[in-house]
């Protein structure tokens, strides 16, 4: 289930490797030509993303309250589309570190939350990495930051051209003795196996690639696992059901196809990759006498310990032009800050980066308490966004089992399927972070010489694109969902890999980890299957 | 529904992606998004200079407060503001169409607006009344949802597409000096135009 970040890859290996792979999507299949510059029909109507009106959820802080649907949008923003969220993700691609998978080792427990170790290390990971960098498409400059992890091979081609705001991010850090550096993008710079350079066109945020220099598995891993021919994508195909038979192994999954019929497709074996909020609804709507609170359940945990990744961001506007609209969002990053400091006070790392922002209607509408809203003075910063860009503080969520996905118990969709409950508060260690991180991002804005900087507001999170942690990996089968290769514990031929395989959510750019993950599992699940193990 | 030991029938599934090709057209979100169809359809058929004749949604005494208050939030002036983009045209046709589901709810606060305006101004509305006098009312209302909400729309009216009938003749977009084009060649501006390249930090001592 799922054709994005994951499905896509698995997709790709698995059907390399000699399986037969059907994949059931959402959404429709677009291509480059279908994209458009239309940010009222991308951002405020849903164009290509889980659209409220026929996909509901409801949003509460805790479980006192009541969860209501959200005035405008969903809680949990996706692509529902062919590529799912990686056609029209921003395309940071940074590695985690080796730190993120041994956290809690490093540092030790926090009182009240989930805070865990990885049952793999980072340099299990690597090689995975490096593939995502070479079969996917990841422009970058390998070792340009002090801080990176190990690596084994370098990027296959060079970082996107600099922007105004890269050099001013660069010109700022610089000055205060850190260490900015040529952000990883997966958004290819020149030619790469078939696709066109990027040709700045500045809709890459919450946008399809009109020339596919994104490398969304829309464009990298679904055409390589069709031209297998033993790939289909079927889109227009929800799934809303997987099926168990008495000796507790899935046999397929029930979908709804594009008119609304009931549909099965029968499976030697099931991997869900529908992202961080379907796949826990998924499970916990499919029910059955042997896992009565949903499927591969047991531990009680699918849907819970959910991770946004929290952030924070500082306006600035310099004297002369950036026109920050045009080209990639992020062209440097730093990350100086990476590491959890306990002097702080607080847990959370993160990194900052130079950004653009949103396109003119969400730069206009960015508000917080040091940014004029209207009247003359917000005209003047409506006149100022060709000299202005954002930098951007990207930081921990930690993992708190009362932050979760469950179901509605009354809201259903448009076929009539349980709809999403989102409970969600942030942990005041997250809000610290991105505090930190905003204070930060001041002083090298300043530092850069900015005429002009605010704050935007901090405010907790109601929402995110960045849907972790909620069918967690682990060893023990009463502290996680699925095992150390992405099999669910109680499930031997039901997999699950995607963003709710992260025990913990490091610093703010999950895809290129998602993506190394599926790599891997696809590897083990093939494995598992020519040994007859499934 | 199926259960799980049915066969299942893939042929029409099949025949639908060989004959699509398996990539869909844009006439699919016209399909599925009506309300966006609707939107582009009416922006398309208001002629330039549009009058009160051509509101689907206010009245003309309600589109004079609202046209009003989109001017207080986005000035006329040397450069465009909300008036001159033709704001409040977009959200008249918003509310009529793709935001329908916030209209009955846009109108209530409109109403609780013009009331508390009227209870503690001599004007006759607040489009009527000066520009001084609005923006002393406006201090003291917004951070009322009515407001918020209005100056998402207005926004929404200024900037996005001129196809949905704001951003009249792209003035949104000069005020911000927004050009959209489909691509753009380095240097974008006048920093990274001046920029030496990238210092490695091992050769960087100062670094």
């Amino acid at each position: 289930m799922g054709s994005g970040a994951a499905g896509g890859v698995i997709a790709r290996e698995l059907s390399q490797a000699g399986f037969s792979v059907v994949v059931l999507e959402q959404g429709p299949r677009l291509g480059p030509g279908d994209f458009e510059h239309d940010e009222l029909k991308y951002n405020y109507l849903s164009g290509i993303t889980c659209d409220p009106k026929v996909s509901p959820q409801t949003f509460r802080e805790d479980a006192s309250q009541l969860a209501q649907r959200p005035p405008m949008g969903n809680s949990l923003v996706y692509a529902r589309i062919v590529g799912g969220s990686s056609t029209h993700f921003t395309a940071n691609y940074w590695r985690f570190h080796e730190n993120d998978f041994n956290e809690r080792s490093l540092l030790g427990g926090i009182p009240g939350t989930g805070f865990a170790d990885w049952p793999i290390t980072y340099q299990e990971l690597e090689p995975y990495y490096t593939k995502v960098e070479w079969e996917v498409g990841v422009s970058g400059l390998a070792h340009a930051s002090p801080f990176d992890p190990p690596r084994t091979k370098p990027y296959p081609m060079p970082p996107l051209p600099v922007k105004s705001s890269g050099v001013l991010l660069e010109r700022g850090a610089r000055k205060l003795g850190l260490h900015p550096f040529p952000a990883p993008m997966a958004i290819v710079s020149q030619l790469y196996r078939g696709r066109p350079g990027c040709a700045h066109c500045g809709f890459c945020i919450g946008f399809g690639c009109e020339v596919m220099a994104k490398s969304s598995t829309l464009y990298t891993m679904i055409p390589e696992a069709e031209a297998t021919g033993r790939c289909e994508i079927r889109p227009h195909s929800y799934v809303y059901h997987v099926a168990l038979n008495r000796r507790g192994r899935t046999t397929g999954v029930h979908y709804f196809d594009v008119d609304k019929r009931d549909q099965f497709q029968r499976a030697r074996a099931v991997v869900v990759s529908a992202n961080g909020g379907e796949t826990s609804r998924l499970l916990l709507n499919s029910q059955s006498g042997r896992f009565p609170q949903g499927l591969a359940n047991s531990s009680g945990l699918v849907g819970k310990y959910l991770m946004f990744n929290q952030g924070s961001q500082v306006h600035a506007q310099f004297e002369h032009e950036l026109n920050e609209y045009k080209s990639v969002q992020v062209t440097r990053i730093l990350h100086d800050f990476y590491d959890a400091d306990l002097k702080r006070g607080f847990y959370g790392g993160g990194g900052i980066d130079a950004r653009m922002g949103p396109q003119p209607v969400g730069w206009a509408l960015a508000s917080g308490a040091e940014l004029p809203r209207w009247g003359a003075e917000y005209k003047e910063r409506l006149e100022g966004f060709p000299r202005a860009m954002i930098a951007a503080g990207h930081c921990t969520s930690l993992a708190q089992e009362t932050n979760s996905v469950s179901i509605d118990p009354t809201l259903k969709d448009a076929w009539g399927i349980p709809a999403i409950r989102v409970t969600y508060k942030d942990h005041p260690d997250d809000l610290a972070m991105a505090k930190f991180l905003q204070d930060r991002a001041l002083e090298i804005m300043q530092a850069a010489g900015a005429q002009k900087a605010w704050r935007a507001g901090q405010r907790f999170a109601r929402g995110g694109v960045h849907l972790l942690g909620t069918c967690r990996m682990g060893n023990d089968p009463a502290a996680s969902v699925v095992d150390k290769y992405h099999r669910t514990h109680d499930v031997p031929n039901l997999f699950i890999c995607d963003g709710s395989s992260f025990v913990t959510s490091g610093r703010g750019q999950p895809t290129m980890t998602i993506q190394a993950l599926a790599f891997r599992a696809a590897e083990h699940i093939g494995r598992f299957a020519k040994r007859g193990e499934i | 529904m199926n259960s799980p030991n049915e066969d299942p029938n893939d042929n029409s599934r099949r025949d639908f992606l060989l004959s699509s090709g398996g990539w869909l057209s844009s006439a699919w979100i016209a399909a599925h998004l009506p309300g966006i169809a609707a939107a582009a359809h009416h922006a398309e058929q208001m002629p330039a200079g549009a009058s009160g004749a051509h509101l689907q949604f206010f009245s003309a005494p309600e589109a004079a407060d609202v046209e009003a208050l989109c001017s207080q939030i986005v000035p006329s002036g040397a450069t465009p503001g909300a008036s001159e983009a033709h704001a409040v045209y977009f959200i008249d046709r918003s509310l009529a169409t793709c935001f329908a589901e916030m209209a009955a709810d846009y109108r209530k606060g409109l109403g609780e607006f013009q009331s508390a305006f009227l209870a503690s101004n001599a004007a006759p509305s607040f489009g009527a009344a000066s520009p001084q006098v609005q923006m002393a009312f406006l201090k003291t209302t917004d951070r009322t949802p009515f407001f918020e909400t209005t100056r998402m729309l207005t926004v929404l009216g200024m900037f996005t597409s001129p196809k949905y009938g704001g951003n009249f003749q792209a003035a949104g977009w000069e005020l911000m000096g927004f050009v959209d084009r489909h691509a753009f060649a380095p240097p974008f501006g006048y920093y990274d135009a001046q920029y030496q390249g990238f210092v490695p930090y091992a050769a960087d001592k100062s670094a």
